[in-house]
């Protein structure tokens, strides 16, 4: 039926045409590409939960930490420990007990006041108070106490030898004025932390689900730094977004690009791109030792071998993962070549081990992973492992989860396996502390426990000079490599891309962005 | 009329109470403290429990229930983050508005659009107009919107710079950005139920043209304006309803569409919620949503109660 009288078909059409262009509304609009202005634009993949370092868990978060708050010490760029609010790295004390530190002089909070002594005190100490719950006490619970010896000049002391408490403080510490966390409240410093920092950045403003905002320290220690007048963090979670923000210019520098398309994306016009192994990013695959089949160690060194970690470094994760067998970057001081060879990729001997245990059979398990990616997608490394260990007769039920289960259960010791991207502040004992000692927070992830690495950590606590201690984490190594709690796989890059303007950015070794050196073009 | 709006009413009321429990139920469901959220990895168990404790969520859930109940319906507060300590009646004053624009704009141009092209599909079967009209449904339907969210982030923001490649741009900061912003996600979001609405009104306006009383109409010398409203009014009464099902719909379809075009609105602040185990928000936002979807239906109710007398005189 035709329908002709009345309205004619022209007019229709026109309505029909009219309706069907206003879906494209502004479409003849050219966009205005982000102009080479004073903002350097972030952008991250997660929502922050908080501003606040000592209760900061995400690695890529801790960009807004570190701007706004220093340390005594920082990690920089190249993973090397160096003096920040400090004048000089710290005077440990021959019974290891107290790091004394010679503070800056010239150093002001964002709100004008002097830093001293009495601040450093402070911090630490508010810290250090159970009652104040920051979630990253337990890595401190060996300090003891601040004394101050001068307005500038601190000595922390400890209750025992623990070397890597420097390290840690570079990531989940801050110093902030003295009475102001009881003055200003907790909120403050989790949501809107003006005022309480020393560093190049000071808070402006937090959207949530879009941005945070700091604008350039006037008054900043370092006097021609930062070359930014603002910068903005914006939380942009799809990959696929992310990317076209830096190919149009609307942000100028991104962590986490997809895998895949790294290599391509940094040979575009405009676009710049570095990847750098870290010092703390495990790839691994964790067991449960107190379960079959990882109860048994011919069985765990069975998948020790059966994993090609070659391929998955340059097939599956594109060249950001540095492969390693063992607890240790190939490129950190603290590395065990033999040990990690003792790991190789080989399935004749991952046969052999597996029949010298009491699943000679062959056994099946269930290996968990994230649904949703954290740090690196491991989706397609669990497939890949689970052809790798069909070849010698294991077989693998994969199960996806999202982290608000994988966390809990892996934590709780209540799993079989896991495949998971880890990060820990960018030294050797963090992780194998956490790991392999008794009472620790993720005591239960594997739940093995070996006296001779009790032994050997206590070794490693009461020493700093890296020579005295290369022996011990040779034989910590060895001793790892040869029980095999977990498999390692080895250890991912922190990766950047970044536009042109932004000049002497370097990828961290410890993840986080550092944005304070950057010049903008 | 006022009968059958009353008895809906109370439908959509009840309704809004069980959604409310069940979420209460499902969000608590989850194995884990959001403690671990807040406090992060390392924290211990017996700082978990403080936080459970201080936060109230040791209690039985119908008690948390109970109490997040009450403070709503006595106060209007649906009450403060525990993991970002924000408050729920800022961030939907924050959200709600930017994610009701895009919905509201892609359903207006959906409907529109679709019902004009349904209608000139029907009038004009089986002709070139018939032919594209329907291939278009086809498409819109067939084609994924995060898909066609890449595709043309790609072709008119990376490669043309004809639109921003995401973000949401105030329309105090001008209205040509702010229109340029919305444009592609309003665009993708009503694509689907533009397919969707267009085949449903092409086939009810056949099946009334097809009508015994059409033809008499017809042969009894109705005018052409006429006729068409007389049979478009018939054939609506389908159509309004699966519009008002789309448009609380378009509120699921914004998660994925905000997510891409990186919009801080409500569906994204729901992901974030959830990823965050933030039970709050989670709450705020599917209550919001439900809320929403409810008044559309009651909408289309009354709408098709006007449009058909007979339905407000059988309730």
């Amino acid at each position: 039926m035709r329908f002709t009288d009345g309205v004619d078909r022209r007019t229709m059409l026109k309505i029909g045409a009219a309706a069907s262009m206003a879906t494209l509304a502004g479409s003849w609009v050219r966009n205005a590409k982000a102009t080479a202005d004073g903002t350097l634009t972030v952008a991250l993949t997660d929502n922050p939960v908080t501003c606040d370092p000592i209760n900061m868990s995400s690695h890529d978060s801790m960009i807004i930490s570190q701007t706004i708050w220093e340390n005594l010490l920082e990690f920089d760029v190249d993973g090397v420990l160096k003096p920040q609010l400090a004048q000089a790295l710290p005077e440990v004390s021959a019974d290891k007990l107290v790091y004394t530190f010679d503070l800056r002089d010239d150093v002001v909070f964002h709100n004008g006041q002097p830093m001293t002594a009495e601040d450093v005190k402070y911090s630490f100490e508010y810290m250090l108070d159970p009652a104040h719950k920051a979630s990253r006490r337990p890595i401190f619970n060996r300090l003891s106490h601040v004394e101050i010896d001068s307005p500038h000049r601190v000595r922390v002391v400890l209750k025992e030898p623990y070397s890597p408490w420097v390290y840690f403080l570079t990531k989940h510490m801050g110093i902030w004025p003295k009475g102001s966390r009881d003055e200003l409240g907790e909120d403050h410093f989790k949501m809107s932390p003006a005022g309480v920092g020393t560093g190049p950045g000071m808070f402006e403003e937090w959207k949530p689900n879009d941005y945070v905002s700091l604008v350039r320290n006037p008054n900043y220690w370092q006097k021609d730094k930062p070359s930014w007048d603002r910068l903005v963090v914006k939380i942009v979670p799809e990959d696929a977004s992310r990317v076209a923000y830096l190919l149009t210019g609307d942000i100028d520098l991104m962590g986490a690009p997809p895998a895949r398309d790294f290599a391509a994306l940094k040979k575009r016009d405009g676009v710049e791109g570095e990847t750098r192994g870290t010092f703390g990013g495990w790839t691994v695959f964790l067991m449960n030792n107190k379960r079959p089949p990882f109860d048994d160690v011919n069985f765990r060194k069975a998948l020790a071998h059966a994993v090609d970690r070659e391929t998955i470094a340059k097939r599956i994760y594109y060249g950001l993962v540095e492969k390693s067998a063992i607890p240790a970057p190939a490129s950190s001081w603290w590395f065990n070549a033999e040990a990690d060879k003792s790991l190789d990729y080989d399935l004749d001997k991952a046969k052999f081990y597996l029949k010298k245990s009491k699943y000679a059979e062959g056994a099946k398990f269930e290996l968990m992973t994230n649904a949703v990616p954290y740090l690196l997608d491991a989706k397609d490394c669990v497939v890949f492992l689970q052809s790798e260990f069909a070849k010698i007769g294991v077989t693998v039920d994969l199960r996806l989860a999202e982290r608000a289960v994988i966390s809990p259960a892996m934590l709780k010791g209540n799993y079989e396996a896991m495949f998971r991207n880890i990060m820990s502040p960018g030294e050797a004992t963090y992780f194998l502390s956490q790991n392999f000692l008794p009472d620790q927070f993720m005591s239960k992830v594997s739940g093995f426990q070996h006296p001779r690495v009790v032994e050997l950590m206590k070794i490693v606590f009461a020493e700093n000079e890296q020579d005295k201690l290369k022996p011990v984490f040779d034989e910590l190594m060895q001793l790892l490599a040869d029980e095999s709690p977990f498999v390692w796989v080895g250890y991912f890059n922190a990766t950047n891309l970044w536009r042109e303007r932004v000049k002497d950015f370097k990828a961290s070794r410890g993840l986080t962005m550092n944005v304070r050196d950057v010049a903008l073009g | 009329m006022g009968s059958l709006f009353l008895r809906r009413l109370g439908f959509s009321i009840f309704a809004l109470l069980i959604v409310s429990l069940l979420l209460f139920v499902l969000t608590r469901s989850i194995p884990d403290s959001p403690a671990r959220i807040v406090l992060g990895d390392e924290a211990t168990d017996a700082q978990i429990a403080e936080f459970d404790r201080e936060h109230g969520l040791d209690l039985p859930i119908v008690a948390q229930y109970g109490i997040w109940l009450e403070t709503l319906a006595l106060t209007g507060d649906f009450g403060r983050s525990f993991t970002t300590s924000l408050e729920m009646n800022e961030q939907i004053a924050d959200t709600f508005p930017v994610t009701m624009e895009i919905v509201f704009i892609a359903f207006i141009v959906a409907t529109i659009v679709s019902v004009a092209l349904g209608a000139l599909s029907a009038f004009y079967r089986d002709s070139v107009v018939d032919y594209a009209a329907r291939l278009i449904a086809v498409l819109g339907v067939s084609i994924p919107g995060f898909w066609l969210a890449l595709i043309l982030i790609l072709a008119f923001a990376v490669e043309r710079s004809w639109f921003p490649p995401g973000g949401y741009t105030s329309i105090s900061e001008g209205l040509v950005p702010h229109l340029r912003s919305i444009a592609l996600p309003c665009f993708c979001l009503s694509i689907f139920y533009l397919a969707v609405i267009t085949r449903m009104t092409r086939s009810s306006l056949l099946e009334v043209l097809n009508q015994d009383y059409m033809r008499t109409a017809r042969a009894s010398g109705l005018s052409g304006r006429r006729y068409l409203v007389y049979a478009m009014r018939n054939a609506l009464l389908p159509v309004v309803t699966i519009a008002g099902v789309s448009f609380g719909h378009m509120f699921g379809w914004a998660l994925i569409i905000e997510q891409i075009f990186n919009i801080g609105g409500m569906s994204r602040a729901l992901l974030t919620a959830i990823n965050q185990r933030d039970y709050f928000m989670v709450q705020t936002v599917v209550m919001m949503f439900t809320i929403v979807f409810v008044l559309a239906n009651l909408v289309a109710d009354m709408i098709n109660a006007w449009l058909n007398p007979r339905l407000a005189a059988a309730s």
